[in-house]
């Protein structure tokens, strides 16, 4: 019984849920409000687990003083100043974000929000140490993500325009200095004959492309992002959505069972 | 070490130097970067101003201080705008922390335009459960925040909320996304619905978004300290955006100059490897 009945209700609770969509009349609008209703309620009650997970962990690394129980500690101790001055601040004004109360006006606002924006702020540093190394010609592929990310960094910007020019030209002569290298080192006649055509096709090539890239930066970023970037995107988001799908189904059919584990 | 290796190998710590330079300089001195507000930017701006006076505006603040930079400042400026024009202004959250950080603006906001809590706004606050809270509010609003303010204050005795049943009685839901919300935004309230949606979202997400946008489903997508800029532009107000803006314009130029670098000794120094 203990497998039986949370199987049950789960098949009863998806089927309505999924014959109320179609069918939008009563029994059923009310009976999805009603289980809606339950699931706000339900989802409140989520936080008690990930407290009491958040708690025997940390409690377990201090009992057993493994490595870096302090910072265990600082944990519990923060969970706990902050759930006291909550509460003692929530019951004193009427809710924990009341204009007054001293919890948001000093813990929240003063010390939640700067540490919390400072931790993300840091990313910078890391995202331009990242790009920096990351955003390397190492093939044809890499090189095209290089390229792409170029043109959506300049064209997110203002002036982006006025850095194109002298940014297209230097990659331009960087790909022409790695030709050249390619010609003096190739022995083959007709190699070299070919990189010598790529050389020019490249240069008659650069010249439109940076006049029609300057004119339209924004446009070409437009390009990237909208077609591209999206049709990729909604492949993702369909098969998504398809395992989604195919998972809930499992799920009320009472296939997948792990979640009772 | 030769020259190209060196910049090959440029070590992390001069990168963040440079970086923390180029940052924060701009930032101190309040430069500024004439900007064109972008086609998104416009269609939002110009489809709230479309709204009749009074039409009552749904703010969802869903994010937390870590997207604070690029979402507060583009809060402020359409809460400028909704008062300029006398909308009512119902204050949500999907994420528990978000709802002090709209809250916080909502306030200061109604003070420069002498707009009233419960007659020109409110705040419902936060209510666990995302897509069922969605599907909630499309039946019912205030029976989903149990019929009270964040305070427990009824909403019935609030000028604010009168006529206001479902998503027919809003003018438009807009949504500040620093996670997936929008797309269940999309998904739950306009596919379902009907609901009108603008999603104002970090840069990190607006991609996730432009689906939305391009399938008609949501009316514009405002993505990052970009789009928050323009919207000071377009409200005459100039914040942190603006001036951020210039920042990042920087910061994006520092970081193309350093990939460059980067390509330069990275294809000498494997030429002569090579060789």
């Amino acid at each position: 019984m203990k497998r039986e009945i949370p199987l049950l209700i789960s098949f009863i609770a998806g089927t309505l849920i999924v014959i109320s969509l179609f069918v939008p009349h009563p029994p059923f609008n009310k009976m999805e409000e009603t289980l809606n209703s339950w699931y706000i309620i339900v989802s409140g009650f989520t936080f008690i687990l990930g407290i009491d997970s958040l708690l025997l962990y940390n409690w377990d690394k201090i009992r057993r003083k493994s490595k870096d129980w302090p910072f265990a500690l600082t944990v519990i101790l923060s969970f706990v100043v902050t759930l006291v001055w909550g509460i003692v601040s929530g019951v004193r004004t009427g809710h924990i974000f009341s204009t007054n109360s001293t919890f948001r006006n000093y813990f929240y606002l003063y010390i939640y929000v700067p540490l919390q924006a400072t931790m993300f702020a840091i990313l910078s540093f890391f995202i331009a140490s990242a790009a920096y190394r990351a955003f390397r010609a190492r093939s044809l592929n890499a090189t095209l993500l290089l390229i792409t990310a170029s043109i959506i960094m300049l064209g997110r910007v203002p002036l982006g325009n006025a850095v194109l020019i002298p940014v297209l030209w230097i990659a331009v002569l960087l790909i022409a200095w790695v030709v050249l290298l390619e010609i003096k080192a190739t022995t083959s006649a007709s190699t070299r004959v070919g990189y010598i055509l790529m050389l020019i096709l490249m240069v008659v090539i650069a010249v439109p492309l940076t006049k029609f890239l300057y004119g339209n930066l924004s446009a070409a970023t437009d390009w990237i992002m909208d077609i591209p970037q999206m049709a990729a995107k909604r492949g993702i988001m369909l098969g998504l959505a398809l395992g989604g799908i195919a998972v809930s189904l499992r799920i009320i059919l009472g296939i997948e069972r792990s979640y009772m584990s | 070490m030769n020259i190209f290796e060196s910049m090959s190998k440029i070590d992390r710590r001069i990168i963040y130097l440079i970086l923390f330079i180029v940052a924060t300089v701009p930032f101190l001195f309040k430069v500024e970067i004439p900007m064109k507000p972008t086609s998104d930017v416009v269609e939002a701006y110009n489809f709230i101003n479309s709204l009749p006076e009074g039409s009552a505006v749904i703010i969802s603040a869903d994010y937390d201080a870590s997207s604070m930079p690029e979402l507060q400042p583009m809060l402020t400026a359409i809460l400028r705008q909704l008062f300029s024009r006398n909308m009512r202004v119902l204050v949500m959250s999907h994420w528990a922390l978000g709802v002090p950080l709209a809250q916080k603006a909502v306030e200061e906001v109604a003070r420069e335009y002498g707009k009233k809590y419960g007659v020109d706004y409110v705040v419902l606050g936060y209510r666990p459960g995302l897509q069922a809270v969605m599907v909630s509010m499309g039946k019912d609003i205030p029976k989903t925040f149990d019929n009270v303010d964040y305070k427990n204050r009824p909403l019935k005795d609030m000028p604010v909320m009168q006529g206001i049943k479902n998503y027919d009685d809003i003018g438009v839901i807009i949504g500040f996304e620093a996670g997936s919300v929008g797309d269940f935004w999309a998904q739950f309230a306009n596919a379902r619905y009907g609901a009108r949606i603008i999603l104002g979202s970090t840069a990190v997400v607006a991609p996730d978004l432009y689906p939305y946008k391009q399938a008609g489903q949501i009316i514009a997508v405002l993505g990052g300290l970009r789009a928050a800029a323009d919207y000071e532009n377009l409200v005459h107000h100039k914040g942190t955006a603006t001036y951020g803006m210039t920042t990042q314009a920087f910061v994006h130029f520092l970081i193309i100059a350093f990939i460059i670098l980067g390509n330069i000794g990275y294809i000498a120094t494997q030429r002569k490897r090579r060789s």
